[in-house]
């Protein structure tokens, strides 16, 4: 299970340097490693949750040639915060998910941004929040909502059910 | 562990943290990040060669999708083209054809009526042309047709908006001729097979040669003189026998014309003057 584990969060980091550009929609491209975070820590808690977005964070920070340690920092904390919806909601439902993967995406662009403004990071609030942090997360919501329904698939073939 | 889930919590944003002071402090990744680096740039690569090997054979698929309508439009419009160039090339020949008529036309001192060949009888029997003039344009039985390069036949027969010109190869086809370098006389007769001899030259004349050019003499009223009929090919000197006789080489291509003149006005002029004879015609 640690394995596939470690296993899915390696590609999911890898893809988004090598797939995600190619996914592009008008210059925007999704976070393939947030929305594997925040599914992650739907699903399988908090703890789960932090570590895989720390670790897919660190990738991103190693493989993007930024500050090493902001996006392990907030995805971490995106981890986190998913881990606990799952406790308080019912996650396995996709209008949870992907309106929680849409809300996530914000705060951790509001957080990252908040962090990088610590260490001088020049652009304005407004214009990363309209062409950067937005766009990315309704992005988000579309492959959350699109990777939802492909493991719902997975899992109800597995259950013999549609939705658990 | 109740509180097990803020531990790790609390452990990775101060990992992260430390990352972070490390990495402004230096402003490089360090060593930590150096040694993610190590692992994940190998697989970065592999992936990336994997994605755009995936992305060659999707857009190979791609292509090859493209190429293939694109050839069948290509095809399609291949055939249009090579119809509406045959209509072209029909129409310039066809062009060609009326502008050689015209020329002609204007050439001759006597008036003449155009027609176009609209049937043919071409059987071993009668061999004949029918064009789209008839009594009502004034063409009369035994009116010479003619074409640019020479005598085409005559009429036999005359309809209301149609007439039959019976060809100069035709079985019972016959016109007086003679040579034109000599001026023997002659009559030039149809054959069944299609050829055209010439009959009944007298042996005491100029004599003919192969190669000689025949045209009508005007005798017998019906072909004005000077038409060219075609050329010696065969003498055949029958020794003891009274006349020469010759194997002819029409000068028209009987089974191409499509377009006449009709000689509608009398001349007793030589009209061969007229007639620009190509080289082996």
């Amino acid at each position: 299970m640690r394995v596939s584990l470690a296993l899915m969060l390696l590609g999911g980091g890898l893809a988004q340097t090598s797939v995600a550009p190619a996914l592009s929609v008008g210059g925007v491209a999704p976070d393939i490693p947030l929305v594997l975070t925040v599914l992650l820590g739907l699903r399988r808690g908090p703890e789960v949750g932090c570590v895989s977005g720390f670790a897919v964070g660190l990738l991103q920070d190693v493989a993007g040639g930024g500050f090493v340690g902001a996006q392990a920092l907030t995805k971490a904390l995106v981890g986190f915060a998913a881990g606990l919806m799952g406790e308080w909601l019912w996650v396995s439902n996709p209008l949870v998910q992907v309106p929680g993967l849409v809300l996530l995406t914000l705060a951790e662009g509001l957080g990252r941004y908040w962090l990088l403004q610590l260490l001088h990071f020049p652009a304005a609030f407004g214009d990363v929040m309209l062409y950067v942090v937005l766009p990315q997360a309704l992005y988000n919501g579309f492959l959350g909502a699109a990777g939802a329904f492909g493991l719902s698939v997975i899992e109800a073939r597995r259950s013999g059910s549609l939705w658990r | 562990m109740r509180y097990r889930k803020y531990v790790v919590l609390v452990s990775v944003l101060l990992v992260s943290l430390l990352l972070l002071s490390l990495g402004t402090r230096g402003g490089e990744i360090g060593r930590p990040g150096e040694l993610v680096a190590f692992v994940i740039t190998p697989l970065q690569a592999a992936l990336s060669k994997i994605q755009s090997t995936a992305f060659g054979v999707w857009s190979t698929y791609l292509d090859w999708k493209n190429v293939r309508r694109e050839n069948q439009a290509l095809r399609t419009e291949l055939e249009q083209l090579r119809i509406q160039s045959l209509q072209v090339e029909d129409t310039q020949r066809e062009n060609l054809r009326l502008r050689r008529l015209l020329a002609l036309r204007e050439r001759l001192p006597l008036s003449t009526l155009s027609g176009e060949v609209i049937a043919k009888e071409w059987g071993g029997w009668v061999r004949s042309v029918t064009v789209n003039r008839g009594r009502s344009d004034g063409v009369a039985r035994l009116t010479p047709a003619i074409v640019p390069e020479g005598l085409l036949g005559r009429v036999v027969e005359v309809r209301a908006r149609a007439a039959v010109i019976q060809l100069l190869n035709d079985p019972s086809s016959a016109a007086a001729v003679m040579v034109q370098r000599t001026r023997t006389a002659g009559v030039a007769e149809g054959e069944p097979g299609g050829a055209v001899r010439l009959k009944f030259m007298a042996r005491d004349g100029g004599g003919v040669q192969v190669g000689d050019l025949i045209v009508t003499s005007g005798l017998g009223g019906v072909f004005p003189k000077g038409l060219p009929v075609g050329r010696v090919i065969a003498v055949e000197d029958k020794g003891s026998a009274l006349f020469h006789y010759a194997r002819l080489h029409p000068v028209v291509d009987f089974a191409r014309v499509e377009e006449v003149l009709l000689l509608m006005g009398q001349t007793g002029a030589d009209l061969l003057p007229h007639f620009s004879l190509e080289p082996g015609t």
